[in-house]
């Protein structure tokens, strides 16, 4: 169980700044945890150390075993690590159903040649991806937009699109960069349980960054947090919630409710 | 499937169409008309393999006219007679092998289009490391590098002399059925997986590594095939006009194929086709204003060059109040004309 995923003293500077600190972490398999912390703390640099887009100074990265440290993005993902964008990065003059089909591009088994002249073992692959496509538009309730533009969706259907493409990579670890950023109660409640839905159904971990502590507290087992790069807390969100160092730091002594 | 069918069956009755057409003018057309279809189908090919790169992969490339130099080069030194050789290289002599060295058209074309991807595969190691403006710079260097090694390889490319003589082989046919089998490689290759993956680094390039495209190995296909099809279209062009010199694929050559595409529509095939076909006319019927024209009270003499000023206004017009083109990103296929007519049989 120790070995599905491990941080081990991330370390990122960039330039002066020291962006994260010595930041460590296991996760285990079918886990909710999530990394909270003020803005600036360094959580995004953690999500970009993991699925690639930044080589950490020092520190390591394994998955499932194995050392991933500074791989290419695009490797990191095929190994089985999705990811959502805190800014919202979909392929914007793509149909939704387009978006989803790219993440099955790096399993297609058919050659270039083969797709190039349409032969029909490409042919009936295209046609089995885009019905798994649908499948996962389903999960998330944009079948009916399937044919829409990506980039005209409304800001809510936008982040569930990104969810429905990293879904689609059949991901062992769901890393989700504040998906219920910009979004009302009722709609955080409604991903909330559209998270829970999706770990009943697929092997999911998820990892997940979001400053809506109402949705972090009801949805994670388990809580990080960080504080100008440095670890300050973590446990389980009833023992965040009396962290004295938590209240100070996160929230300027408030209470968490 | 029946639509599927339908489809099937209306590109092959375009296809039949576009053959009778040509066969007309094979007969009956005037030199003047057949040169201007073999000039199209030229464009065609090479908006069309441009576009695939510069349009549907978002990288401004601005090389595409040392691929058409190097398929020129490769194809006219292969077909040229070993006397004919002789006789051009009078400055120093050519190199063996190529002094002795003769093929057939056909293999001269494949041997065009596969020199120019060998070159497309050597630079694109520079070339994808940067992007965006970098990307601009260093494609336009390796394109002038190409055109001042034709000058300065004396006994390779006959230097500033160029390459006369070349057997006239280029006829409408093998200009037309390679402007074809590019176009429908190319949508081809487009409408599949790997377009998607290509549209999708245009898109928004850090999400589609994010989504495990290998940004790398697919530029690097797109910009092999276009080389490819650039090069045999340079073949094609150094056998239509049967003397070429290193002043053919200057810059002005990669700029006249931008006029063509984004007028046409950055992004679509449909469109690289359009602005390809516009171009070559309009080349012709603006001849006009290069000639003295009398205006009944004066007399303005000829201004040889004319014809690209206005070209440049052309494009900045479109650029400024048009920036898509004529066909934005949308393709005109028969699943586009037969969905249309569905909708207005039902509406
Ligand atoms: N690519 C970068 N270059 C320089 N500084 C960066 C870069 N990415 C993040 N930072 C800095 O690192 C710190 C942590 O950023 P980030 O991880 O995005 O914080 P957050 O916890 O809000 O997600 C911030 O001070 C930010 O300005
Ligand atoms: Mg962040």
């Amino acid at each position: 169980m120790d070995d599905f995923f491990k941080l081990d003293g991330i370390t990122v500077q960039f330039g002066g700044l020291v962006a994260v600190h010595r930041f460590s972490l296991h996760l285990e398999e079918g886990e909710r945890v999530g990394l909270i912390g003020p803005n600036g703390a360094g959580k995004t640099t953690v999500f970009n150390i993991v699925s690639g887009f930044l080589a950490p100074g020092s520190g390591k990265v394994y998955w499932k075993g194995n050392d991933i440290t500074g791989r290419p993005v695009h490797e990191i993902t095929r190994l089985g690590i999705a990811r959502t964008f805190q800014n919202i990065r979909l392929f914007p003059d793509m149909t939704v159903l387009e978006n989803v089909m790219v993440s099955f591009h790096h399993k297609l088994r058919s050659h270039f040649w083969q797709a190039m002249f349409g032969l029909p073992s490409y042919r009936r692959e295209e046609s089995l991806l885009k019905s798994e496509a649908m499948t996962y538009l389903e999960e998330l309730g944009l079948s009916h937009l399937s044919a829409e533009r990506a980039g005209s969706l409304p800001y809510g259907q936008q982040r569930r699109l990104e969810i429905a493409r990293a879904l689609a990579i059949r991901p062992g670890l769901l890393l989700l960069d504040e998906p219920v950023a910009g979004m009302n109660p009722s709609e955080s409640l409604e991903t909330a349980q559209l998270i829970l839905d999706l770990q009943r159904k697929y092997p999911l971990t998820v990892f997940l960054i979001e400053h809506d502590m109402k949705f972090v507290m009801q949805l994670c087992e388990r809580i990080k947090v960080l504080d100008y790069g440095h670890t300050i807390a973590e446990g389980t969100p009833a023992e965040i919630q009396q962290d004295p160092l938590v209240l100070k730091a996160y929230l300027g002594g408030a209470c968490v409710c | 499937m029946d639509r599927d069918r339908l489809k099937i069956f209306l590109n092959g009755v375009t296809l039949v169409a576009v053959f009778l057409v040509l066969f007309a003018f094979s007969r009956y057309g005037t030199d003047y008309q057949v040169r201007i279809l073999n000039n199209m189908a030229i464009f065609i090919t090479l908006a069309v393999s441009y576009n695939l790169v510069n349009g549907y992969c978002g990288i401004l490339h601005l090389g595409p006219n040392a691929f058409v130099a190097i398929g020129a080069y490769t194809s006219a030194l292969l077909t040229m007679t070993p006397a004919e050789k002789q006789m051009n290289f009078i400055i120093q002599p050519i190199v063996w092998p190529l002094n002795v060295i003769e093929v057939p058209f056909v293999l001269s074309l494949l041997a065009a289009g596969l020199t120019a991807t060998l070159f497309a595969f050597l630079i694109s190691f520079p070339v994808f490391r940067v992007r965006g403006d970098y990307l601009a710079i260093v494609t336009l260097g390796f394109g002038e590098v190409v055109r001042v090694l034709c000058n300065a390889l004396q006994n390779v490319t006959n230097g500033p002399l160029g390459l006369k003589g070349l057997s006239p082989c280029t006829n409408l046919w093998w200009t037309w059925g390679v402007a074809v089998l590019s176009m429908v490689v190319i949508s081809r290759l487009i409408h599949s997986s790997y377009g998607r993956a290509l549209k999708a680094i245009r898109e928004d390039e850090t999400a589609a590594r994010a989504m495990g495209v290998d940004p790398f190995q697919h530029l690097l296909l797109a910009f092999l095939i276009s080389a490819f099809f650039s090069g045999v279209a340079g073949g094609l062009l150094a056998h239509l006009i049967t003397t070429i010199s290193p002043t053919l694929f200057t810059f002005l050559l990669t700029f006249n194929l931008l006029i063509m595409i984004v007028v046409g529509g950055l992004g679509s095939t449909t469109g690289a086709v359009i602005g390809a076909m516009l171009f070559a006319w309009g080349g012709e019927a603006l001849r006009i204003v290069e000639k003295p024209m009398d205006l009944g009270f004066v007399i303005i003499p000829g201004i040889p060059g004319m014809r690209m000023v206005i070209f440049s206004l052309l494009l900045m017009l479109v650029i400024l109040f048009a920036r898509r083109g004529i066909m934005g990103r949308s393709e005109l296929n028969w699943e586009v004309i037969l969905t249309r007519l569905d909708r207005l049989r039902r509406p």
